[in-house]
């Protein structure tokens, strides 16, 4: 909000700071201020009032305060006494009736005849122009000041045009228009609140005043309002209108009903001294229930302990009576103190040493390290094998994206996500961000696409929530491949559940049911579950060509996506050495032909039975499947390890054991050892 | 010839040997077939058994000690001729293994919490679907607060909603855990936001909350200026100014100072005696302070990233440079 640096001078006795001093001096320890402007022999203050402050900070008045409080100069207030005409009643000019006295917890009105409406002087508009406002007419224009002076908006309407001399504050009804000042036409409903005459609204209750009524070069009377209204009620009501005004906003935040008489007094009086009008006798005031101030008490201790530091007797008093306050009690380590009623954010002992301590300033508080028993931090599991997780795919060349915990409705179709199954958004951002995610997958693969014309190979991964209706949140591990990679992702997920300290993996072809063959997104007979101990941690496979084509991507997509928590249960760091055999391992290859559908681990299995003890290890080191072999069949290549314990294997006791093993294998004749 | 006056000959020539040729010359003279030394031993079987077995003795430590000094000698010449031909491009580039690369915001959020597990705190995490209670009530957030709009939270028609920050977590920890506490939560948050270059619909934070007999406004001081330290390396400039949060009273803004000047870094305060109440604590009991930060803005502050957007858009000429 602008402030003028001149006028804010008005109210305080010696020595304000300069403007860039001030602006300083406020931001610790009142407001930020933005930027100092110099214009036409003043400067412009833009102050950044915290939204707690503005029902007494919305105003130069408030701010003044502020300064001499910080500064520690005397605070001036302003005049507002007015000489009353005795002969004139205000009652006998208006009545007012206030219908909802929680909307409206107060409503007062002032009458002012003979006036004479014209051009305001030089300096009033130079301070309007200042704060952003533009000039009209004398009485409007001084509404505007005592607004911008107090934080109470004010407004004034034509005496002789009100309907019945009746003022009513009530909500709108049914089928209700008004046009305001500036010729807007609205649609009033049952929540709005209005000012009304006898007949009809002629002003939105705190957000904008009717045309009808207008002031204008003839107006002779003048009736004054200064009300005060429920922040919720104007807020909604400003929203459903759109309508966003200077008054509106200071009634949004809520304001002091004990302001409204300061106000309308302040204004009478200008009138009186600018637009020689004569106030009637009296205040119309509608206050049912008067808001009276409260009283706190404070232990110095409890301040001392909270911020931190001593702060000396005389300094917090004259602090706190600096803010407005008064001090009723102050002795033995204790204050009541009287908060004043436009500090409608001050309830607690903790606001006071809020008060105290920043004008004090918190530049004066130490740093000083907590003395705290020690008890040392707790490790979080989950997270400690996130990272050691995160670090071992960065070691095997993946690299980490972070995406967007949403898809659209193009995603939610192109994977057939059903609709009971996602959870929707209430208020999306936008179209792309409808639903929260589900999957990882597919923004991942949105980032291969987008990426592969930069990157031939890419392998990326994410670790982060997805959702599913109607409430539930899991941490999943998700990762993609190009190319036909199956067999390095799997390596890559056993090295990756190895190091975790998981031994019993376990690959099982996943059996697409029927009702999924419509919308699986991973390739029928390419995907796998994985295992561990028999519980399914997760998938491996080959995204499905529908998919691909969906999402325009060319190469085939292999990818893993494993339930995070779970398997940060099945982690461990329990790792024990074994010992170095002491007699030689000799190593002899066999191939194997066998049927395409044979799968290998049947015939691992069996190689290991044969082998029995001797058998240290069996790797596959090719798989082939081509034109040069025979039909339906694929050739598979094992180095086997044999290696005792106790004893080097001589020759030929090595020679039996592959005997065996071929043997073995050959005993189904469809399988041939290659020799 | 004595033994020992052959040793001192020999042992000049071989000093003297300035090549591979000239060492060879040397060799031959001495060891070789006809070599002087050769020709003593030869000669051996001449000798009486008792001056054999001493002369023998000495002349075959003799042969030895001329064979480890030439094979010295020749290691001092530098290279085989032939290995003249052989080089290395040493500016040529070096070939380097492919790794992978994890994303700045969980190299920023790692280095923070090492930061603040080293002062005590414990790390903890909590749901990004939450309730209203949690997300404001708890907060001493009032129903009609404007943050509780529509357009400023991402709500859910499951009746949840996404929480617009990590505050929640400080109320689930305190039900379960009793003072005194020392935690930090970094997490994801989310706010209904037009995104641009600073503004992100879900972003990061890291909340932090310290609760005691006795914690104060000195000691967040403290321990805010030790995490800014540490996090750039080198002494920061920083300064507590009065802000406004509805979960803490008195609340604070902290700026550290920057090149062009002051630049908001999180906004922290005193935990407000409501919010204790509300995690099941008696607020005259306990006190402490709060803290949140958003951890984009601390990457891009350490990268220099101008547009938070980068951060989301899976790119990997971005995600590659980390």
């Amino acid at each position: 909000m602008i402030f003028s640096y001149n006028w804010l001078k008005d109210y305080i006795k010696g020595r304000v700071p300069e403007p860039k001093k001030l602006a300083e001096t406020l931001t610790m320890h009142s407001f930020e201020v933005g930027e100092v402007k110099k214009t036409r022999g003043d400067f412009v203050l833009d102050i950044d009032v915290l939204p707690n402050r503005a029902m007494d900070c919305f105003s130069h008045l408030g701010i003044a305060r502020e300064i001499s409080a910080i500064a520690d100069l005397k605070f001036r207030e302003p005049f507002s006494e007015i000489r009353e005409d005795k002969k004139l009643k205000t009652k006998d000019f208006i009545s007012v009736e206030v219908r909802d006295k929680n909307a409206c917890p107060r409503y007062t009105a002032r009458v002012l005849t003979d006036v004479k409406v014209g051009i305001s002087p030089k300096w009033l508009q130079e301070r309007l122009r200042i704060c952003g406002l533009r000039p009209i007419n004398n009485i409007v224009d001084i509404a505007n000041y005592v607004m911008l002076e107090t934080g109470q908006p004010l407004h004034a309407f034509d005496g002789e045009k009100l309907e019945g001399r009746k003022i009513i504050v009530r909500f709108a009804k049914n089928r209700e228009r008004i046009v305001t000042l500036d010729e807007q036409k609205f649609d009033l409903e049952p929540s709005i609140l209005v000012i009304a005459d006898a007949k009809r609204p002629v002003a939105i209750a705190g957000i904008k005043g009717g045309k009808m009524p207008e002031i204008d070069k003839k107006t002779k009377v003048i009736v004054l309002e200064s009300a005060n209204f429920d922040p919720l009620v104007i807020r909604q009501g400003s929203k459903k209108l759109n309508l966003k005004t200077d008054a509106s906003l200071r009634f949004e935040h809520g304001l002091d009903p004990n302001l409204t008489e300061f106000a309308i007094d302040r204004t009478a009086q200008l009138i009186q001294k600018i637009a020689k009008g004569q106030p009637a006798q009296g205040l119309v005031d509608i206050y049912p229930k008067k808001v009276y101030p409260k009283k706190i008490k404070l232990s110095l201790d409890y301040l001392e302990s909270l911020l931190g530091i001593k702060i000396p007797h005389q300094t917090i008093k004259n602090i706190l009576q600096r803010l407005g306050f008064r001090m009723i009690d102050f002795r033995n380590r204790s204050l009541v103190v009287e908060v004043p009623t436009r500090r409608l954010d001050i309830s607690l002992p903790e606001d006071i040493i809020e008060e105290v301590g920043r004008i004090y300033g918190y530049e004066k508080i130490p740093a000083v390290f907590p003395t705290a028993v020690l008890i040392p931090p707790k490790r979080n599991d989950e997270m400690f094998w996130e990272n050691i997780t995160k670090n071992i795919l960065k070691e095997v060349g993946f690299t980490e994206a972070y995406n967007y915990s949403f898809i659209g409705e193009k995603e939610a179709q192109i994977f057939k996500y059903q609709n009971r199954d996602l959870i929707e958004l209430e208020n999306p951002v936008s179209v792309e961000q409808k639903y929260l995610r589900p999957s990882l997958l597919p923004n991942l693969l949105k980032n291969l696409e987008k990426n592969f014309r930069n990157f031939p190979e890419i392998k990326i991964f994410e670790l982060g929530k997805v959702f599913k209706a109607p409430e539930s949140e899991k941490k999943v591990l998700t990762g993609i491949m190009i190319g036909e990679v199956f067999y390095q992702a799997k390596g890559i997920i056993d090295l990756l559940l190895n190091k975790l300290g998981i031994s019993n993996i376990w690959y099982d072809e996943y059996r697409t049911k029927a009702e999924e063959k419509e919308i699986s997104w991973w390739h029928p007979k390419k995907s796998a579950e994985i295992k561990i101990n028999h519980e399914r941690i997760g998938f491996l496979g080959e995204i499905s060509p529908r998919i691909l084509n969906g999402l325009q991507i060319k190469p085939k997509v292999i990818y893993f996506d494993i339930f995070f928590e779970k398997l940060a249960k099945l982690t461990s760091e329990e790792h024990e050495y074994r010992p170095i055999s002491k007699f030689p391992a000799a190593v002899r290859d066999m191939a194997v032909l066998v049927p395409r559908l044979v799968r290998v681990e049947e015939v691992l299995n069996k190689i290991e039975m044969a082998g029995g003890k001797l058998i240290r290890d069996v790797d596959l080191f090719d798989m082939y499947e081509g034109e040069e072999l025979p039909e339906g069949k694929k050739n598979l290549a094992f180095h086997i390890i044999y290696q005792a314990e106790d004893r080097t294997l001589k020759s030929k006791e090595v020679d039996e054991t592959h005997q065996k093993i071929i043997k073995t294998l050959e005993k189904d004749p469809t399988w041939q050892v290659r020799r | 010839m004595t033994l020992n006056n052959l040793k001192i000959e020999a042992e000049k020539a071989i000093d003297k040997a300035s090549d591979l040729k000239a060492l060879n010359d040397v060799f031959k003279q001495y060891l070789g077939k006809k070599g002087e030394l050769t020709q003593i031993l030869r000669s051996l079987e001449k000798l009486p058994k008792a001056k054999r077995v001493k002369v023998g003795k000495q002349a075959n430590e003799l042969k030895k000690f001329f064979e480890e000094k030439i094979k010295e000698k020749k290691s001092s010449f530098a290279e085989a001729p032939e290995d003249k031909e052989e080089w290395i491009d040493v500016t040529a580039p070096g070939r380097r293994p492919v790794l992978g690369h994890l994303h700045p915001l969980t190299l920023v959020k790692r280095k923070a919490e090492e930061i603040f597990e080293n002062m005590g705190f414990s790390v903890v995490e909590g749901p990004e679907m939450e309730t209203e209670w949690y997300n404001f009530d708890a907060l001493n957030i009032p129903k009609d607060h404007p943050a509780r709009d529509l357009w400023d939270t991402l709500y859910l028609k499951n009746g949840l909603l996404l929480r617009a920050h990590t505050s929640p977590v400080q109320i689930r920890y305190v039900e379960k855990n009793n003072p005194p506490l020392r935690i930090i939560v970094p997490g994801r948050v989310f706010r209904y936001e037009a995104t641009d270059a600073s503004h992100e619909v879900n972003f990061y934070q890291i909340e932090g909350l310290m609760v005691g007999r006795d914690i104060s406004a000195a000691n967040f001081k403290a321990i805010i200026q030790e995490f800014f330290r540490r996090f750039f390396g080198k002494p920061v400039d920083i300064r507590v100014r009065p802000s406004y949060f509805p979960f803490v009273e008195p609340g604070f803004e902290v700026d550290m100072k920057g090149e062009k000047g002051w630049l908001e870094m999180m906004g922290a305060g005193m935990v407000h005696p409501n919010v204790l109440k509300n995690a099941g604590l008696i607020p005259k009991n306990w006190q402490g302070f709060a803290f949140g930060m958003g951890m984009d803005r601390l990457a891009m502050m350490k990268y220099k990233i101008n547009d938070i957007r980068l951060f989301y858009s899976g790119d990997l000429r971005f995600l590659k440079q980390f």
